[in-house]
């Protein structure tokens, strides 16, 4: 983005009505361009909300964090760069570069960093934070020649690796990866002298761009997909399974077909992360049994679900495998050596991401899995991530007990023994909290959804009370898949949020959820923040069982009118203590 | 209008965009209210990169309205090309 568009974007306007986000951004130069970028790209990030950036002091970068502690905002944008802990490894200070010099400098680095740590954790506490480390090169202070990295310039290194390591695990913190804006802004490339001196404003236009773009993303987090299909020959391995065999497919550096192998490395890698995956291709079943049999593929065979082999069209297994999982197509992307197939699939499932396998060219290959990185990256594992394939599996496997010619879906909940397990308490650390309610979408009251300190801020507010629904039964455990808060008031309670994962659905858990709510507050009628949206259908067809059509709108359910229409509910319902 | 004077005026409404087509060619430090000190680096800023020119730090104080930034940036355009 050029800084002629950036401005330009600035003057577009947005409804005072639309949501306003905050951020604050501290750094220690004159914010000056980097701040117009900051606002154009969380302007792209953040479309519907109006964006404020704040600025602190100039010159002061601890005394702006500091300052933070205790101001409101959605997120904080903390810049370091050298200069900020220590002003001698800047070029508007002459404190000395002496050799007898170099320790006090390394040790108000040090020092300097931990203070500057000590702030973000405590800003973190109620804060989104996206934080840049040192971006620029350190002067030449040493007096070791510029080719060789000699002990201070290690030393200093390690003192930002340091605070890099201690922060990267805060929940809240979001630290600019090196190696990725290494790549955007080349760093022979970004230190602009003329602008330090005479404007306090060190970085060229094109590193403050790409800076201000990565730092805009890590506010917003984007939400990772969730399950990824795979086309099988010339894609997961090298060689077409009917033409070769099973035993000339391969994916090892001796057939040059290392980067199947590398692409099956992370399948199974994302696998294990709970990102589902499932393989579809034209081929003959037997075979492919056979292949991940004998010839035992990196991705093993368990970790595929479903496994769609057949003849027929890409687009129709495509169709199945999005029905067996039961997520919505924009949560999901199909790689395929086939440019033909890819069209077929993204023509029938415009919303599916399409990625082409690179088959011929190995750099191209390598750069599909850093896009795969980019498309599937979640901030930390849960629990939920490790059962979710099994979960799913479950889910099918009930799906199909339900199908069969002496299985009623009556008695079939009657005999799951489902056990649901509410657990109050306004945690905002509950990250699958706040990941139910961002990512949910089929059986989601509003689509609303929330930052980290939006969550946190609704969290405390008087009233609210905050309730997760864990389940299991004898297919299995689901985990976490069911967020309610709202507040409570006299006999009326009024949910604001109420998600459950699709995974969860036809289990009558919705059912449990609400009746368990009403009974432990004791409550005489529900208000419900209701708003339709073109993806919950399912919640809407719930609350048509029981009014007797779709709401339009937010309205009250009398305890006694969901009593009448609520079916029998063979759920085990308990309470999980506090601790 | 010539291309560098309409490319300048997009570069002056990025900055200051409350300004007609008029304004902008009377532009001054005198007429213009925003253009302050770091209004002025914007602009240059804005103008650096539209234009691919560099403005000498000694120089900028006399860059104090539009006529004379419009003859700045075509001598130095000039200078380039020849």
């Amino acid at each position: 983005m050029k800084l002629l568009e950036a401005l330009g974007a600035l003057e577009e306007s947005l409804s005072s009505q639309s949501p306003l986000l905050t951020v604050r951004l501290a750094c220690g130069f004159s914010p000056l361009h980097l701040r117009t970028f900051l606002n154009a790209h969380l302007r792209q990030e953040f479309p519907a909300h109006r964006i404020q950036v704040g600025i602190g002091l100039y010159d002061d970068l601890a005394g702006n964090l500091e300052r933070l502690e205790s101001a409101s905002s959605d997120a904080v944008v903390c810049v370091i760069e050298w200069q900020d802990l220590d002003p001698r490894l800047g070029i508007r200070r002459v404190g000395g570069w002496a050799p007898k010099q170099l320790t006090d400098i390394t040790r108000g680095v040090r020092s300097t960093a931990a203070r500057l740590a000590d702030s973000l954790e405590r800003i973190a506490q109620s804060n989104t934070v996206a934080l840049a480390l040192p971006t620029l090169p350190i002067p030449p202070v040493a007096f070791t020649p510029g080719w060789q990295a000699g002990s201070f310039e290690s030393d200093l290194r390690q003192a930002v690796a340091e605070l890099s390591t201690r922060l990267a695990g805060r929940a809240g913190v979001r630290i600019v990866s090196v190696q990725r804006l290494d790549r955007v802004s080349p760093p022979a490339a970004r230190f602009d002298v003329r602008s330090e001196l005479t404007a306090g404003f060190p970085y060229r236009l094109s590193h403050a761009d790409a800076l201000a773009a990565l730092l805009a993303r890590a506010i917003r987090n984007p939400s990772p997909k969730k399950a990824l299909i795979t086309d099988l020959d010339d894609t997961l391995w090298k060689g077409i399974l009917g033409e070769v065999g099973v035993e000339s497919i391969a994916w090892d550096l001796d057939q040059h077909a290392q980067k199947h192998g590398l692409y099956q490395q992370f399948l199974a890698s994302i696998s294990e992360a709970g990102i589902l995956i499932a393989a579809a291709s034209k081929n003959d079943p037997d075979l492919v049994d056979e292949a991940f049999r004998a010839a035992k593929p990196i991705l093993p065979r368990d970790r595929i679900f479903p496994m769609e082999i057949n003849w027929g069209a890409k687009s129709e297994s495509v169709a199945r495998i999005l029905r067996a999982w039961n997520v919505g197509p924009d949560s999901v992307v199909f790689v395929d050596d086939s440019a033909l197939d890819l069209a077929e699939v993204k023509a029938a499932h415009p919303e599916v991401e399409c990625l082409l396998f690179p088959r011929d060219d190995d750099q191209a290959a390598y750069q599909l899995l850093e896009d795969l990185r980019d498309l599937f990256g979640k901030q930390a594992l849960s629990q939920e991530d490790e059962i979710r394939l099994e979960s799913i599996r479950a889910s099918h496997a009930a799906a199909q007990a339900v199908g069969s010619p002496h299985m009623t879906p009556e008695r079939f909940l009657a005999e799951a023994e489902g056990k649901l397990t509410l657990r109050f308490g306004n945690d905002p650390g509950d990250a699958r909290a706040l990941e139910l309610i961002n990512k949910t979408n089929q059986f989601n009251l509003n689509g609303k959804r929330h930052s980290d300190a939006s969550w946190k801020r609704y969290l405390g507010e008087s009233r609210v009370f905050l309730a997760v629904a864990s389940y299991e039964d004898k297919f299995g455990p689901l985990g976490k898949i069911a967020v309610m808060a709202g507040r409570r008031d006299g006999s009326k309670i009024s949910l604001d949020h109420w998600v459950m994962s699709c995974r969860a659905f036809s289990r009558r858990i919705e059912h449990g959820c609400l009746l368990h709510l009403l009974q432990k507050f004791g409550a005489e009628e529900a208000a419900f923040d209701f708003v339709p949206t073109p993806r919950n259908g399912p919640l809407q067809e719930f609350f048509a069982g029981l009014l007797g059509a779709a709401p339009e709108r937010s309205f009250c359910l009398r305890k006694e009118q969901f009593g009448e229409k609520c079916p029998p509910v063979y759920l085990e319902i308990q309470e999980a203590s506090n601790e | 209008m010539n291309d560098l004077q309409a490319r300048l005026s997009r570069c002056f409404s990025a900055v200051f965009p409350g300004l007609n087509a008029q304004q902008i060619a009377a532009a001054s430090v005198q007429t213009v209210e925003k253009w302050d000190s770091i209004a002025m680096v914007t602009l240059l800023s804005v103008i650096e990169e539209e234009f691919g020119v560099q403005f000498d730090p000694e120089d900028i104080e006399t860059l104090a309205s539009f006529q004379k930034i419009f003859d700045y940036v075509g001598a130095r355009r000039k200078v380039v090309n020849d």
